[in-house]
C-alpha cells in the first residue's frame, strides 16, 4: 500500500518545515539551558521569555553585511554552505516518526521515504556533508580557514568509522538496514538500548564528535582557535553553516532514537509523532548538558581517542553481538 | 521498489531549496558597506594583513588520517551486507566475520605499531 504523491508532496514540505522550526528552537532551548546552568537567564526580551529570538536571530543574520573576501574563489564559497545544508536536512527523510495513519480512505506513512538501506542512505549524506566543510573552507583562500578544513575533516573522518561500527550491532540484532523494520522489531521485543548498552555509548561518543559538539568542538574552539572552516564567512551563509551543524545533531539524536530507543514507540501507537518527539527533546537536552558540563579536548588527545579506544571497543561489541546473535 | 525512492527525491528538492533561498535571500537583503576598502575584503590574519595564499605543506597526520579513514571504512561497507544476512548464515558467516576481523586486526596493530595514531 503506497501513498498518493501529492501527498509525498505535503508531508514533505511540512517535515521540512517541521525540521527548521526545531532547528530554531533548539537554539533557543540550547541558549536557555546553557544560561540556567550558568546561573543566568538566557535570552528573554524578544517576545515572552524569549520565545521570539530564533526569529530575530533570522531577521539579524539576513541583514547582515555578507562578506566576500577578494581572494574567495566565488562558485565553490557560495556553493559550500548550500552543500553542507542539503546534506544536513536530507538525511532526516529516511527516519521513522510515527505508525503511519489512514486518512479517509488514503494511506499515510509515518517516515518519508521507506527505503531498504536507510541507514546507509544516513551515513552518506552525513559523509557527504564533509565535503560542504572543506570545499568552503578551501574557496575561501585564507590560511585559518584552509587549516580549519583539514581539522575538521580529520576529525569527522576518523569518527565516523567508530559511529558507523558502533551501529553493526543493532543491524546485527534487527536483520536489516531499513529504519521501519528497526523501529518495528523493537516494538515486538525490548529497545536496543539495553542489549546495545555498549554501542550505544559508542554511537553517543562517535556522534557527538560527528556533530562538532562539545567537547569534541575542535573545528570550532571559540574560545581558543580562531573559528575553524567558517573565519570567512558572514551573514547568512555562516548561518547556512551553523543551521547544518544543528540539524545534524538534531538527525543524529532522531537517528539514536530510532536506533537504540525504539523510536515512536509508545503506550499509544497513533501518538507516535509524540513519543518520538519528546525522546529527540531528552537526547538534545543531553547533548546541550555535555556542551555546559565539560571542557574542550586537545586535538591529540581526540584523535587518540578516537582510533585507540572507540575503534577496538565498537568493532569488539560488533563481534561479540555477532556471536550471540548466532548462537541464540 | 524504485518508487520508494519518490518521496526522497520530493524531500530532497525542498531541502535543496531552502538553503538556496537563503542563498539568494543573503545577495538581496544583506547591508552593504558604504565604502568598499581593499583591507575590508582581504582575507582575516588575525590582525597582520597579508596578500594571497603562499604555497604550504600540511602535517603528515592529515593524510594518515585520510587513509587510515579510506581503509577502515570500506571495511565497514563490507560488513553491513553480512551482518544483514548473518541469520540465516548462522556459524559459516560468523566464521567469515571472524576471519575478516582478524585481518583488519593484523593490520590495525600493525598501524599502531608504526605510530599512525599518534598526532604529530
Amino acid at each position: 500500500m503506497t501513498e498518493p504523491w501529492w501527498i509525498s508532496l505535503i508531508k514533505a514540505f511540512l517535515i521540512i518545515n517541521l525540521v527548521m522550526l526545531a532547528f530554531a528552537y533548539t537554539t533557543l532551548l540550547e541558549r536557555k539551558l546553557l544560561g540556567r546552568m550558568q546561573l543566568r537567564y538566557g535570552p528573554n526580551r524578544a517576545g515572552p521569555y524569549g520565545s521570539l529570538q530564533p526569529i530575530a536571530d533570522l531577521i539579524k543574520l539576513i541583514r547582515k553585511e555578507s562578506f566576500f573576501p577578494s581572494s574567495a574563489i566565488d562558485l565553490p564559497y557560495i556553493v559550500a554552505p548550500v552543500i553542507s545544508m542539503f546534506t544536513a536536512l536530507a538525511a532526516f527523510s529516511v527516519i521513522p516518526f510515527g505508525a503511519g495513519w489512514h486518512l479517509w480512505h488514503w494511506h499515510v506513512d509515518g517516515e518519508i521515504a521507506n527505503v531498504s538501506i536507510a541507514l546507509i542512505v544516513v551515513f552518506a549524506l552525513g559523509s557527504l556533508g564533509i565535503y560542504g566543510f572543506i570545499i568552503g573552507g578551501w574557496a575561501s583562500e585564507s590560511k585559518y580557514s584552509l587549516l580549519g578544513s583539514m581539522r575538521t575533516c580529520a576529525q569527522l573522518v576518523s569518527y565516523e568509522v567508530s559511529l558507523a561500527l558502533s551501529v553493526l550491532g543493532v543491524v546485527l540484532m534487527a536483520g536489516s538496514l531499513s529504519l521501519v523494520d528497526i523501529v518495528h522489531k523493537q516494538g515486538t521485543t525490548i529497545p536496543y538500548a539495553a542489549p546495545q548498552v555498549i554501542g550505544l555509548l559508542c554511537f553517543f561518543v562517535a556522534g557527538i564528535a560527528e556533530t562538532n559538539r562539545a567537547p569534541f568542538d575542535l573545528p570550532e574552539a571559540d574560545t581558543e582557535l580562531v573559528a575553524g572552516y567558517h573565519t570567512e564567512y558572514s551573514g547568512m551563509r555562516w548561518g547556512l553553516f551553523q543551521t547544518a551543524e544543528y540539524i545534524n545533531m538534531i538527525t543524529l539524536s532522531a537517528l539514536m532514537v530510532t536506533l537504540f530507543f525504539a523510536g515512536w514507540h509508545g503506550p499509544y501507537a497513533p501518538l507516535g509523532p509524540l513519543w518520538f518527539f519528546l525522546k529527540l527533546l531528552a537526547v538534545v537536552s543531553i547533548f546541550i548538558w555535555l556542551k555546559a558540563t565539560l571542557p574542550r579536548l586537545r586535538y591529540d588527545q581526540l584523535m587518540r581517542f578516537g582510533w585507540k579506544v572507540l575503534l577496538p571497543v565498537a568493532t569488539l561489541n560488533a563481534v561479540v553481538t555477532a556471536a550471540l546473535v548466532v548462537a541464540f | 521498489m524504485l518508487h520508494n525512492w519518490l518521496p526522497f527525491l520530493i524531500y530532497g528538492g525542498f531541502a535543496l531549496a531552502i538553503p538556496a533561498s537563503m542563498i539568494v535571500a543573503s545577495f538581496v537583503f544583506a547591508q552593504r558597506p558604504a565604502k568598499r576598502t581593499r583591507a575590508r575584503a582581504i582575507p582575516f590574519e588575525s590582525g597582520v594583513s597579508r596578500g594571497g595564499l603562499p604555497p604550504q605543506r600540511f602535517t603528515i597526520s592529515f593524510y594518515l588520517t585520510a587513509m587510515l579513514f579510506i581503509v577502515f571504512d570500506i571495511e565497514i561497507v563490507f560488513l553491513y551486507p553480512l551482518a544483514v544476512v548473518l541469520h540465516q548464515l548462522a556459524w559459516f558467516g560468523f566464521l567469515e566475520l571472524l576471519f575478516f576481523v582478524a585481518i583488519l586486526v593484523v593490520a590495525y596493530v600493525y598501524v599502531w605499531r608504526k605510530g599512525a595514531f599518534e598526532w604529530q
